[in-house]
């Protein structure tokens, strides 16, 4: 037996974050768990990324967990900080590999509202904060990774606001619109989705520990594509959890459970 | 599209490029003394009814006390924009600003903010345009290299386009391939507020940490003014060469010390990072107790100091200080501790 905690749905999002991340990459960060992934991923299995932020840090040195986008953490002895339209430019061109983006609501084609729901106007029901550099981020580079808690509400068949097109209608449509690179993945507490190539449509890649494949549907407001195999995450090893809970994120503000 | 508040001569004047290059061929060229006070600074350079731009980033340098004085002095039918733009919030609130030509407004993972929220469904504040960050950014970046526009690959696709009577898609006519891109006018705002480290008394400024899109802004808009940390001699800009606004774009400099308080300001001092969950967390959720934050923070506060008295004074300060210098790792960092006691409002 071991005395490590097992990791709760927070961590196991992190952990599954981090997994996406590829040694050598070059990473958009934005708030929250993706900045708990990248970091995790830093300090695991991929300690060669190099982390780049919209309010302008490139390449800061480790330390504390950021606050914001913007906090100092962020640009940290950075060698140089670039305006805002700029470091966005650098998706666009190519010098970005990997972003995460989070949402209000992710569709079946990975299309992310952080807008509105309902719709302006009339329909109005909730008002979010807006795109940020949400759009920008998940239009222009190579391979985004979408981050949710899955509910049917938070997952329906088509988002009320398209704030960030995913593959919009299916299919070619992306490439049709003319945006560049796409969603690679979906991260939520009850596992990792990619997209089904032809279709676009999301599809269940791997299940955490503890999930199958009716816990998973449950979750999703439309028909998760499902292949002739699903893999069966690991549970994150006791090393990579000790990394997480006192070096990542020891004060627990991203990983702890709310009311716990 | 049918508005209630912005009135079409608004919406046109933030992509007049004729109309901003007359202006800015009316500036007097004097490198003067432009030092004034804060108040003066405000109540002169910004009218009721300009487009008013955000700087910084929601609370990195960003010029909060001017916003403040805002308050103080009343102003109203602003059109606000900025990428971000958190601050537009409560000036929609004291009915300041009326349009809003939207990127984002919230405080990331701090909370909800409802005001903004309750004024546009309420009807106290319209909401003009929607953006992304970059897309607006682009914006800004076009009117300082002095393009009419600029094509993007962001916003292709998005809802937002439905939502933004700026904004055209056309089929790349100079590419490779003739995919589509977006038509990004030059933006050209009325005013803007920028809360620098260091500018001298005619207006050269030195940005330190990242400048967002404030040289694209000082650029771009019509009137700017500026809040330093510190007014320093021409010489010591000259020195560095390391000016990154020229003093011909600038009509205010006021010195303003800890003027981004309750932002941060790199080099200076780190955030009041309760205050913003007191912002939201408890300022916000309904109209009552966004009354009582401003009175105690703003109306009852006449400047930074009163209101660095409030959260703390000189610990809050210090404290301040070394978690700024800290962070960017300038002094030993061993010792320095980042926690805080979050602010959870008791339920019930």
């Amino acid at each position: 037996m071991t005395n490590v905690a097992p990791a709760n749905p927070l961590e196991m999002l992190a952990y599954n974050i981090s997994m996406q991340i590829e040694d050598g990459q070059i990473v958009y960060v934005g708030t929250g768990l993706p900045m708990v992934g990248a970091m995790l991923a830093k300090k695991t299995h991929a300690p060669n990324i190099t982390m780049v932020y919209e309010s302008g840090g490139q390449d800061p040195l480790e330390g504390d967990m950021p606050w914001s986008v913007g906090c100092p953490f962020t640009f940290r002895k950075s060698p140089m900080s670039m305006e805002m339209a700029i470091s966005f430019g650098q998706s666009a061109v190519g010098y970005v590999d990997i972003a995460f983006q989070g949402g209000a609501q992710i569709d079946m084609y990975g299309n992310v509202n952080t807008s509105v729901i309902g719709s302006y106007g009339e329909g109005l029901k909730a008002i979010l904060p807006g795109s940020g550099g949400g759009n920008d981020i998940g239009s222009l580079t190579e391979k985004s990774v979408l981050v949710g808690l899955m509910t049917p509400d938070r997952f329906p068949e088509k988002v009320d606001f398209n704030t960030t097109p995913g593959y919009l209608d299916g299919g070619d449509s992306r490439e049709k619109a003319g945006l560049l690179g796409g969603p690679i993945a979906v991260v939520t507490q009850v596992g990792v989705f990619d997209f089904e190539p032809t279709s676009k449509r999301m599809r269940i890649k791997g299940l955490n520990p503890g999930m199958n494949v009716e816990i998973a549907q449950a979750c999703a407001g439309f028909e998760l594509l499902v292949p002739d195999n699903v893999e069966n995450i690991p549970t994150p090893s006791d090393e990579v959890l000790t990394i997480l809970r006192t070096q990542v994120d020891p004060r627990r503000v991203f990983t702890k459970m709310p009311g716990m | 599209m049918g508005y209630k508040y912005i009135t079409e001569e608004q919406i046109n004047r933030l992509v007049d490029f004729e109309g901003a290059r007359a202006y800015h061929l009316g500036k007097s060229r004097a490198k003067k003394d432009k030092r004034m006070s804060l108040s003066e600074a405000v109540g002169q350079y910004v009218q009721d009814g300009d487009i008013f731009a955000e700087t910084g980033f929601a609370y990195v340098r960003a010029p909060i006390q001017a916003y403040f004085e805002i308050i103080r002095q009343k102003k109203t039918n602003l059109v606000g924009m900025g990428s971000p733009m958190s601050n537009e919030s409560y000036l929609m609130y004291f009915d300041i600003v009326k349009a809003i030509h939207l990127s984002y407004i919230g405080v990331e993972m701090r909370g909800n903010d409802k005001n903004f929220a309750r004024c546009i469904k309420s009807g106290k504040a319209e909401i003009a345009s929607i953006w992304s960050h970059g897309a607006m950014a682009l914006g800004f970046k076009a009117a300082q290299l002095g393009a009419p526009f600029v094509a993007s690959k962001q916003l292709l696709g998005s809802d937002m386009l439905k939502q933004n009577p700026y904004v055209k898609v056309i089929d790349n006519p100079v590419g490779v391939k003739n995919d589509p891109v977006c038509l990004i006018p030059a933006l050209f705002p009325d005013v803007c507020i920028i809360h620098v480290q260091r500018a001298d008394r005619y207006g050269n400024a030195v940005i330190e940490g990242p400048a967002i899109n404030d040289i694209a802004l000082a650029a771009a808009c019509r009137k700017v003014i500026l809040t330093a940390e510190k007014i320093v001699p021409e010489m010591t800009i000259r020195d560095a060469s390391d000016a990154s606004i020229p003093f011909w774009y600038v009509d205010a400099v006021c010195e303003v010390p800890y003027g981004a308080l309750p932002g941060c300001c790199p080099g200076h001092y780190y955030w009041a990072r309760e205050w913003w969950e007191w912002l939201v967390r408890i300022g916000t959720p309904d109209v009552d107790c966004i009354e009582d934050f401003f009175r105690y923070w703003v109306f009852e506060t006449k400047d930074q100091y009163d209101f660095i008295d409030r959260l703390g004074g000189i610990r809050f300060l210090d404290e301040a200080r070394r978690q700024m210098e800290a962070a960017q790792a300038t002094i030993d960092d061993s010792d320095i501790s980042f926690d805080y006691q979050e602010v959870i409002p008791k339920r019930g």
